[in-house]
């Protein structure tokens, strides 16, 4: 009986977790070379060559890339800041309850709540104006739907930060980083040292897994660009969605395409995460 | 005298946890302080390390007054019960930290690491991570790091006790002989009545925030509150 468990578990995990991603992968790949869809004929790579030559994709990817590092790392820096500033305030009930909170909040609420707080004609714009900074809602800043993804950035360091604020005073705690700051500070370092040797390198190597993979996630986000994204460039995923709804029958396949190009992406990315052996939780 | 430390209170709300601490220890002496769990032993140790601030008092180093010094500007060490090692960093590391604090060249670090690892007998040991080394291993590993960086005083709390027999054994001949070689002045708590009677050159006894220092250590067999009577009535009984 013993030995049988390990096997369910190996195939429920193919079952569910395998075949219908490999399956779903497979029509997107026959889509995207003309195999299957209704109006296509048969083999073909111009839907690839379409997809390569107009650069969408391209400038689509890089726009996806610099908005997910940007939230990351300012998500990142943010909660390692407030870890490191307000760890004992933090370990308070309530204090720690509001962390909890924005995790229970979908990501679509808090699209459409930054919509709502940051719009020409939403909260901050009317407090503006009732102040007398603006006489009009057009001399509010761009900060939805704009080209500097203010609002898409400010809705996923919303999302994310208290996640890895409470990470960080998780490992904070498990890897006995305060007991670990005294010892340094008592071997000569000073509270700058102690943050540069100690605090930084074992919180960040104990987690960066787990950062990269929030960078994927953000990478292929949906709702939050969707509701404060602007036309063009869009995120990713925005892209495929549009692609593969419109009218043009040739765009399904192009959007197929798309979405090929950036599951190979990240798989890759994930191969190259999760592949080489990690004997240890720290490199040397 | 080298240390000097003269009526240090330190309290906790309403409770007063060391109570007028005096004593005083030669250079390259170890004072082995007895005393049971809770009695102000970490307290003590962590106030003159400078992690506590007292509540009055005053502690000279060498003549110099260090009672308002920081603790990173003391020179002391301050060695937990537990093999505390930074998890980040490979054993060769972990003993070049504090060296690599103070900025010294990479050759000297080299040399110095590299004499450590020989004086600990942990050759060959150097690329391990902490995970990877026995609870002995890491406990020397420890020692190296506080020794390397040569402190004027070294304070160990407990040092080996979460260490076997046998390893307890070994550790302790691994620290007379590296507190002669560097030349280490140390002050080592222990609730270990014969630890303390083998490591210190003086002995102290603390028992409800109050550390008595014995000149003699016939006079600390001989005081009944240190139980080492006990412990001799005990054993006799067994013949």
């Amino acid at each position: 009986m013993k030995t049988k468990k390990p096997n369910i578990g190996i195939v429920l995990f193919v079952a569910i977790g395998v075949v219908p991603f490999a399956a779903a992968f497979v029509y997107a790949l026959l889509y995207s070379f003309g195999i299957i869809g209704v109006a296509n004929q048969g083999f073909t790579l111009r839907f690839w060559e379409s997809v390569l030559a107009s650069g969408t994709f391209f400038k689509s990817l890089g726009y996806s890339v610099v908005i997910a590092l940007v939230a990351v790392s300012l998500s990142v820096g943010g909660a390692l800041w407030v870890t490191l500033k307000f760890r004992r305030q933090l370990e308070k009930r309530i204090l720690s309850f509001v962390i909890y909170l924005p995790l229970a909040i979908p990501g679509i609420v808090t699209g459409f709540f930054t919509f709502q707080l940051f719009s020409k004609g939403g909260f901050f714009a009317r407090i503006s104006h009732k102040l007398g900074f603006i006489t009009e809602a057009s001399q509010f800043p761009d900060l939805v739907n704009d080209g500097l993804a203010v609002g898409i950035i400010l809705s996923f360091i919303t999302m994310v930060m208290p996640f890895f604020v409470l990470l960080f005073l998780n490992v904070y705690k498990n890897e006995r980083i305060e007991e670990l700051s005294i010892l340094a500070q008592s071997l000569g370092a000073n509270s700058r040292q102690v943050v540069h040797c100690v605090f930084l390198p074992i919180l960040i190597r104990k987690t960066w897994v787990l950062i990269i993979l929030y960078f994927i996630f953000l990478l292929g986000a949906y709702e939050v660009p969707l509701i404060l994204g602007q036309e063009s460039p869009q995120m990713l995923s925005v892209l495929i969605i549009q692609e593969i709804k419109q009218y043009d029958l040739d765009k399904i396949s192009e959007g197929y395409v798309v979405a090929v190009l950036y599951t190979l992406l990240v798989s890759v990315a994930a191969l190259a995460l999760f592949l080489p052996k990690r004997k240890r939780a720290y490199a040397s | 005298m080298f240390l000097e430390v003269q009526h240090i209170i330190k309290s906790f709300g309403a409770e007063k946890v060391v109570k007028d601490l005096s004593f005083s220890l030669k250079a390259k002496q170890t004072l082995s302080i007895l005393g049971k769990s809770g009695c102000g032993k970490t307290t003590m140790l962590k106030t003159i390390g400078g992690l506590l601030s007292p509540d009055s008092g005053k502690i000279l180093l060498d003549g110099e007054d260090i009672t308002e010094t920081r603790p990173e500007k003391r020179n002391i060490v301050y060695l937990y019960q537990e093999d505390l090692l930074f998890p980040h960093l490979n054993a060769y590391e972990n003993i070049a930290f504090g060296l690599r604090l103070k900025k010294i060249p990479e050759g000297l670090i080299k040399e110095k690491v590299g004499h450590m690892l020989h004086s600990l007998e942990l050759e060959g040991q150097a690329e391990k991570m902490p995970n990877q080394l026995s609870g002995g291993q890491r406990q020397r590993v420890s020692f190296g790091r506080a020794i390397s960086t040569n402190p004027s005083l070294l304070l160990l709390d407990e040092p080996f006790g979460s260490l076997d027999t046998g390893t307890r054994q070994r550790m302790q001949e691994l620290f007379k002989k590296l507190t002669a070689e560097y030349d280490i002045t140390s002050l080592f708590v222990t609730h270990d009545l014969k630890e303390a009677v083998l490591m210190g050159d003086q002995i102290g006894f603390m028992q409800n925030g109050l550390l008595t220092v014995y000149s003699d250590k016939k006079d600390f067999i001989q005081d009944p509150q240190t139980g080492v009577q006990n412990e001799i009535e005990f054993w006799g009984g067994l013949r």
